[in-house]
């Protein structure tokens, strides 16, 4: 690793995570807040920062990145980015200690969307769209936004790209990575406006569709209300949401080619075919599950099953209903969408359906060995065979993804907390959700969660963002040696 | 640019990675899975797997999209087929194959248009002879690149200790304006594009422009002796080898053959006319001595071996050989063999990435040959009425930085370019150049053509 160079793209990262807050300044100004003042003092703080960053490592060249240096860049960029987040939050006193500011930013750019704030409304403006901004930019990624904007930077792209985009298959979708990076966002800032405009069409104020906008596509699930999407009890903007939340799920590939006017690409695709099929049998469970004993009509249960394993499945993490109160079965199915997430190279979290199906495919082939011991097959997706590398990643993968979860969730029962308030904490922050069940359920927040608690929920929100590899790599000591 | 390449073994790896730095959409395709995952990791390209020619394949790069395809696998009969599926394809497409059987190259008519379609044919151990032709025509250098026909040349030639122009800034250098100009210096690994403070050290590969017929020999960068070149001794008879032969007999050159195999003897002393065919081992120490090794101007290594290659050459540069050149077929082993002080290196390889890049440039670029160190390259472009490089003296053009024009070509008259030299409208120009600058200067040479 040359830390030097690392340290002068973290400069850049920085220098432009500063820039992005004129937004917010932009929105604090319209509402002549006092928060303006906060907001320019941070953004200057941060610019500065980079700025003296990247002009301190002068002379570096950062057009040709190893592994290591990409994934130290990349691991180190969120943490980094995670402070600079905080800073509006920590300069204008909306939040009090750094451990909360800190836990607030990261969820942000995380996109996890756990929340310590009791009372979000309370805010001011300009910092609540600053809260969607972090989201807004986390989803997509910094590090790809980078790339499709930092001309300079050549192959040493494709090394920070694989590290802030860990999907099993790399889907290149221009043969340059940056012309990539670029699709991507093009993509993901058509469909954020298309939604800003359907929630406006709807009624919505501009602020609240545009900072709900910013928290959908990226799957976060920051709301600048306190009750969240029920504030409205709207069954139109219970259902833009439910389609948008659904398509940050689907691989952006997919929708890049459908705009390239390829008609059906969804059905075709297998992941896709099973991610939406998987959405479907949950919704109708827990509507089966609810109806009658939460609500009495089959269309209410309907709508808020929809919108809350949607929500749950895409890890975004809205809330309609206290699910909280709903029975034991939509509970635990709700838990277990969170663990599913949505598809490979989409925003969602979770473990992403491309893994669930190539190892539910693959235990069928060992069974399958049992009974025809000399049988040669390939484990296939769509009709490919998955390449025995991908398959050792992916179980690799899954068993570090349930080791973290597991040592988390110890942590926290260690720390005081029951059982299903551990469980799903630390579910709905490596899966990148947000509300859990219990202590940390639909109508409460995390900050009753315990100081060391929340460093272990935080480092593990950047694990699942990031897919565990990228950061557990540096805790390698073989990643230090020379 | 989109540019569909096939095959990914050394040349077209290279070709890729060229391309890909000059930020063109590269697709590479290549059957070897392996190969994919390498260059999926390494290169800023789409890397496909699968066969080049398979039309499946072939659509899924995008071949209706795409400016030019390059066929450059080992195998002749892949890449004159992936040329016909993409003529079919797509029949605008620029097509250029990598042909090495001689059994096809002389049926030109073949290739043309209307039946395989090829528009360019880069033949490897052709475009080496023709390297190690042009070496040998200036000897002393350890590179030469020939423009119009030979009449500006490109001479790499390395500094010795003992040069009076060592450690003087090269606006000291009086008495050549006009008829040397340096183009590029090459210090270990770094190349650049010097300016009149920078300085030339010992042991730099310096990069002269000069107007072909008078390479400057009274000139402080050449030995005394190294001028005249006329005894050649050739170690094998292969291809190559003897495809070399035939072209230096051409020449005044006194050329000897020696070939291993009795029968391959017999059957270039019936091909060739003047050249002495020897039966022997090149690393024969007595036949070598036999034949006045010592008094060789070249003794060029070039059977199928490449270790005994290197070997050959260095007991030849022992026995008293001037010059040695010797094929290196591994692009990896090259700045190694250079290390152990083999003077020049030719690679069939390497010759056909340089033929497929000269031919690749797009807009008034005519051609360009990536220099020594592979960082830089010399560029054959006609300058535009309507650029704004034309009609104001030299000193006065925005040239990027790490740019430099190296010669003038106007008409009949060469040029050697001094501050207040003028470029007119028409003029073919020779410019040295940052590879990382190409882009810019692309752009500078072709923008005003992308109005119309």
């Amino acid at each position: 690793m040359h830390p030097r160079r690392v340290l002068r793209f973290i400069g850049v990262l920085v220098f432009f995570v500063g820039l992005s807050m004129a937004l917010a300044l932009l929105v604090a100004f319209l509402y002549s807040e006092p928060s303006a003042g906060d907001l320019a003092a941070s953004m200057g703080i941060t610019c500065g920062a980079g700025l003296i960053l990247f002009l301190a490592t002068k002379g570096e060249e950062v057009t040709h990145l190893s592994h290591r240096d990409g994934v130290a860049i990349v691991t180190l960029g969120w943490f980094v980015a995670g402070v600079v987040g905080a800073l509006p939050f920590l300069v204008s006193g909306s939040i009090g200690n750094f451990t909360d500011a800190y836990f607030e930013s990261v969820s942000g750019f995380t996109t996890t969307g756990a929340s310590i704030l009791s009372d979000i409304e309370k805010l001011p403006k300009g910092i609540l769209m600053w809260r969607s901004i972090i989201q807004w930019l986390g989803g997509m990624g910094i590090i790809v936004l980078s790339i499709a904007i930092l001309p300079f930077l050549g192959i040493g792209g494709m090394q920070l790209y694989k590290a802030e985009v860990p999907s099993p298959v790399v889907d290149k979708l221009k043969p340059r990575i940056s012309d990539t990076a670029k699709v991507l966002w093009k993509v993901y800032i058509l469909l954020t406006v298309l939604q800003i405009l359907l929630l406006l069409g709807g009624g919505m104020s501009l602020f609240d569709s545009v900072c709900h906008a910013f928290c959908t596509m990226p799957t976060g699930g920051f709301s600048p209300l306190n009750k969240s999407i029920a504030h409205y009890d709207s069954p139109y903007f219970d259902g833009v949401i439910i389609v948008f939340m659904l398509l940050a799920a689907i691989n952006f590939s997919l929708h890049y080619r459908l705009l390239k006017g390829e008609a059906g690409v969804f059905g075709r695709d297998p992941e896709c075919r099973v991610f939406l099929i998987l959405v479907g049998i949950l919704i109708l469970l827990v509507t089966l599950d609810i109806y009658g004993s939460v609500y009495p009509s089959l269309a209410q249960a309907f709508r808020y099953a929809a919108f809350q394993i949607s929500s749950m499945i895409t890890t975004t993490g809205f809330v309609t209903a206290d699910y909280d109160t709903w029975p034991s079965l939509s509970k635990c199915l709700l838990v277990l969408s969170m663990f599913f997430g949505g598809m490979a190279g989409s925003t969602g979290g979770g473990i992403k359906t491309v893994r669930l199906i190539v190892m539910a495919k693959h235990a069928y082939e060992e069974v399958f060995r049992i009974i025809h011991p000399h049988a040669v097959r390939a484990v296939k997706l769509g009709g490919k065979p998955v390449p025995s590398d991908v398959l050792s990643s992916i179980w690799g993968f899954f068993f570090l993804y349930l080791t973290c979860y597991m040592i988390s969730t110890l942590i926290l029962a260690g720390l005081g907390l029951d059982p299903i308030s551990a469980f799903s904490a630390v579910a709905a922050c490596i899966f990148n959700v947000g509300p859990g069940l219990g202590l940390v359920g639909p109508t409460q927040n995390y900050l009753a969660v315990p100081l060391v608690g929340k460093w272990v929920l935080i480092i593990g929100m950047i694990l699942g963002r990031l897919e565990i590899y990228t950061v557990i790599v540096l805790f390698m000591p073989e990643y230090w040696r020379k | 640019m989109k540019i569909i390449i096939v095959g990914a073994g050394e040349v077209g790896y290279h070709i890729s990675q060229r391309l890909s730095e000059e930020n063109q959409e590269v697709f590479l395709i290549d059957k070897d899975a392996e190969k994919i995952r390498r260059i999926t990791e390494n290169l800023d390209v789409q890397a496909i797997l699968g066969s080049g020619t398979s039309p499946k394949i072939l659509r899924a790069s995008g071949i209706k999209e795409a400016d030019m395809l390059v066929a450059a696998t080992d195998s002749d009969e892949v890449n004159l087929f992936a040329c016909l599926l993409a003529k079919n394809l797509n029949p605008y497409l620029l097509k250029v194959a990598r042909v090495r059987s001689p059994e096809y190259l002389e049926e030109k008519e073949l290739f043309s248009q209307e039946f395989l379609g090829v528009d360019r044919i880069i033949n490897p151990v052709m475009a080496m002879v023709e390297q190690i032709r042009s070496l040998m025509m200036v000897p002393g250098a350890s590179d030469v690149v020939d423009f119009e026909e030979g009449r500006v040349k490109l001479i790499g030639v390395t500094v010795k200790p003992d040069s009076p122009f060592v450690d003087r800034p090269l606006l000291s250098i009086r008495g050549v304006e006009g008829k040397v100009l340096v183009g590029a210096i090459v210090r270990g690994e770094q190349v650049s594009i010097p300016r009149g403070e920078d300085t030339i050290r010992a042991n730099d590969l310096v990069y002269l422009v000069v107007k072909g017929n008078d390479v400057p020999y009274e000139f402080g960068f050449f030995r005394e002796g190294e001028k005249e070149g006329g005894r050649v001794i050739i170690v094998g008879g292969g291809v190559t080898g003897s495809a070399l032969a035939e072209v230096l007999e051409q020449t005044k050159m006194n050329v000897k053959v020696i070939e291993k195999d009795a029968q391959k003897c017999t059957a270039l002393s019936e091909k060739l006319k003047k050249a002495i065919v020897l039966h022997g081992d090149g690393t024969d120490k007595d036949l070598l001595l036999e034949e006045n090794i010592r008094d060789a101007d070249f003794m060029v290594a070039v059977t199928g071996d490449e270790e005994n290659n290197v070997l050959i050459s260095l007991l030849a540069k022992g026995l008293g050989a001037k010059k040695t050149i010797t094929r290196i077929n591994k692009l990896s082993y090259i700045p190694l063999v250079s290390a152990i002080g083999i003077d020049t290196v030719v690679s069939t390889r390497l010759s056909a990435v340089r033929a497929i890049l000269r031919y690749i440039r797009k807009g008034r670029i005519i051609s360009a040959v990536p220099l020594k160190g592979e960082h830089a390259e010399a560029i054959e472009a006609e300058a535009l009425e309507t650029s704004d490089i034309v009609n104001v003296p030299l000193s006065q053009v925005k040239f990027p930085k790490g740019a430099l024009v190296g010669a003038i070509v106007r008409g009949e008259e060469i040029i050697i370019p001094r501050g207040d030299s003028v470029i007119r409208p028409k003029d073919r120009l020779i410019i040295l150049a940052l590879q990382k600058v190409v882009p810019k200067l692309e752009k500078m040479l072709t923008v005003k053509l992308d109005f119309f």
